[in-house]
């Protein structure tokens, strides 16, 4: 036992840890692979708020055939730019400004003199009601708001499956988990050979995991893991975009493990995958009979990937010389319609650089309560005036 | 202060006839230089090589030779870029802990304080100024961006037929 009091320095091995670890992630992987629950979108709060409401004045008109004469004076008069999803009128009561608009003024019926003196006899009375804030984005919202107020609304096919629990086909589904079992293969890899991972409360902490996948031919582009511990700066998300830039004859760094196949990634863990996941293709290089496969797996789903199952044909169509002034653009840019899976939820510099990167979609496992950037302390996706936003989705578990 | 801006400009510049963005970026230790960088995201085709993270990794590089500890190395940097850090930048300036950030122009597309404020959901660990040469850094971006980025993709908007 002496000789254990002094483990080796490079992989500090906690047997007791480690098999909990292993035993953890096997359970995962068996619940994430056996699983048909659908996945979660990761959308903005306001699918999911309740009805904002705004304070607005509204007349009762005496007689009903005023009401059209008076909707068209009201609307060049007094537009409601901010409240447009509504509709004027209801019955007979006319929404005339927002409650706000009377600043110094002493009553509504002085406003009206002021801005359509036409109508200042039009009225019996005046009341102050709540009326809906926002446009319905959902039908939902939209059965909720019209209980309030008439308004328009215009549904979207895209937005309702958000909020549906059937966003992707059960196809998908199970593709989307057997990607995320990958990962867990790559965090359990991680612990049989680095040992230096920990278990707390079932949350992984110190390993993050990073499979890009092209759809298109649901090939593994590349996979990365963590280095932070190396290099604070090496999460797992920036080496793995660090790798897809390797894959188009760039990137810049190097790690000791570089490998033709799969760029800054141990042939060991390589072939552990390979012979874990035989069904997909590793790689962007491919071999013939990954070719010949490929093409049966595409006559099988028929689903029109043909011409574009070439794009990373065997020498990849990237003729960019990277020092000289010819640079093709047939190849991805940067990472293009990949598909990111993650173990945890990436932080904020990570999600930046996979939106610098132009990911498609973001594939995670666990939230990452601390720093997370995709949902725990801010949804980088649904911040309007960036020039780029992929899609999450969560809920493997 | 504004000769590190200067000499961030310069970077700024020689990224411009590099056909990269235009972002130049000085790290400084006691008013000495110990990094400079600029923007290399086409030639590496990696987004994320932007002047900052370039600069970082020139300072791990040197701590690593050196056997410093980059944790400590970091806490005495001020940083001198051109334009407003990106969100992944502040955030990656913000985990190494800078002493301050002092950038020339905002950044109105991606900016780690204009667009989405960094500090509000990590705990701020750098002081951080603006406008320090913000014409000029402005004018390189404006040139830039005149042009096409040789990199990026055909703009999937349909033109109109004339």
């Amino acid at each position: 036992m002496s000789s254990e009091l002094e483990p080796p320095e490079k992989k500090p091995k906690i047997t007791g840890n480690n098999d909990l670890c292993i035993e953890t992630i096997d359970k995962c992987i068996e619940n994430i692979t056996s699983s048909e629950k659908n996945l979660q979108p990761i959308i903005n709060d306001e699918f999911h708020m309740p009805i904002q409401l705004v304070k607005v004045y509204v007349g009762h008109i005496r007689s009903a055939k005023d009401i059209s004469r008076t909707i068209l004076i009201l609307n060049e008069r007094i537009p409601l730019k901010e409240l447009s999803h509504l509709k004027r009128v209801r019955c007979q009561c006319i929404i005339l400004c927002p409650t706000t608009f009377l600043h110094n003024m002493s009553s509504i019926q002085e406003y009206i003199e002021i801005h359509a003196l036409e109508l200042k006899d039009v009225f019996d009375y005046f009341k102050e009601i709540n009326v809906p804030l926002l446009p319905p984005k959902i039908v939902s919202q939209y059965n909720e708001t019209k209980k309030i107020w008439p308004c328009n609304f215009h549904p979207n096919t895209y937005f309702e499956k958000l909020v549906s629990d059937h966003f992707f086909s059960s196809y998908e589904v199970k593709l989307h988990r057997q990607f995320m079992g990958v990962v867990f293969e790559i965090a359990k890899w991680y612990v049989m050979h680095r040992g230096t991972s920990s278990v707390v409360g079932g949350i992984f902490e110190n390993v993050n995991v990073t499979v890009v996948v092209n759809p298109i031919n649901n090939r593994i582009v590349t996979i990365s893991y963590d280095y932070r511990h190396n290099h604070p700066m090496q999460h797992s998300a920036m080496l793995a975009i660090d790798n897809v830039a390797k894959t188009q004859n760039g990137g810049v760094w190097s790690t000791d493990y570089d490998n033709n196949l799969l760029p800054g990634l141990e042939q060991e863990l390589i072939d552990y995958l390979k012979e874990k996941f035989s069904h997909f293709g590793i790689g962007m290089k491919k071999s013939k009979t990954d070719v010949q496969e490929e093409k049966s797996v595409n006559d099988l789903h028929g689903e029109g990937c043909g011409a574009k199952t070439d794009l990373h044909g065997e020498d990849c169509g990237h003729k960019t010389v990277v020092h000289g002034e010819t640079k093709e653009k047939d190849g991805p840019y940067l990472c293009t319609g990949y598909y990111i899976y993650m173990l945890r939820e990436p932080c904020v510099m990570c999600a930046m650089g996979l939106v610098h990167a132009r990911a498609k979609r973001i594939f995670y496992c666990f939230n990452n309560s601390d720093t997370g950037a995709l949902n725990s302390v801010v949804k980088l996706q649904t911040v309007a005036s960036l020039n780029h936003h992929f899609e999450v989705f969560s809920g493997f578990l | 202060m504004v000769e590190f801006m200067k000499r961030a400009l310069e970077l700024a510049s020689e990224a411009l006839a590099a056909q990269e963005v235009p972002v130049g970026c000085v790290f400084t230790i006691n008013e000495n230089i110990v990094a400079e960088s600029r923007n290399s995201v086409n030639i590496t085709h990696n987004p994320t090589r932007h002047a900052e993270m370039n600069c970082i990794d020139t300072v791990l590089d040197y701590c690593k030779e050196n056997n410093i500890d980059y944790a400590n190395y970091f806490r005495n940097i001020d940083v001198y870029v051109t334009v407003e850090p990106c969100i992944m930048c502040a955030a990656a300036l913000n985990i190494l802990k800078v002493n301050q950030v002092i950038y020339g122009c905002p950044n109105d597309r991606f900016g780690g304080y204009t667009v989405l404020d960094v500090r509000k959901f990590y705990e701020p660990h750098y002081m951080l100024s603006g406008n320090l040469c913000a014409d000029e850094a402005m004018a390189l971006l404006k040139q830039f961006y005149k042009g096409v980025n040789p990199n990026a993709p055909e703009s999937k908007a349909k033109k109109k037929p004339l």
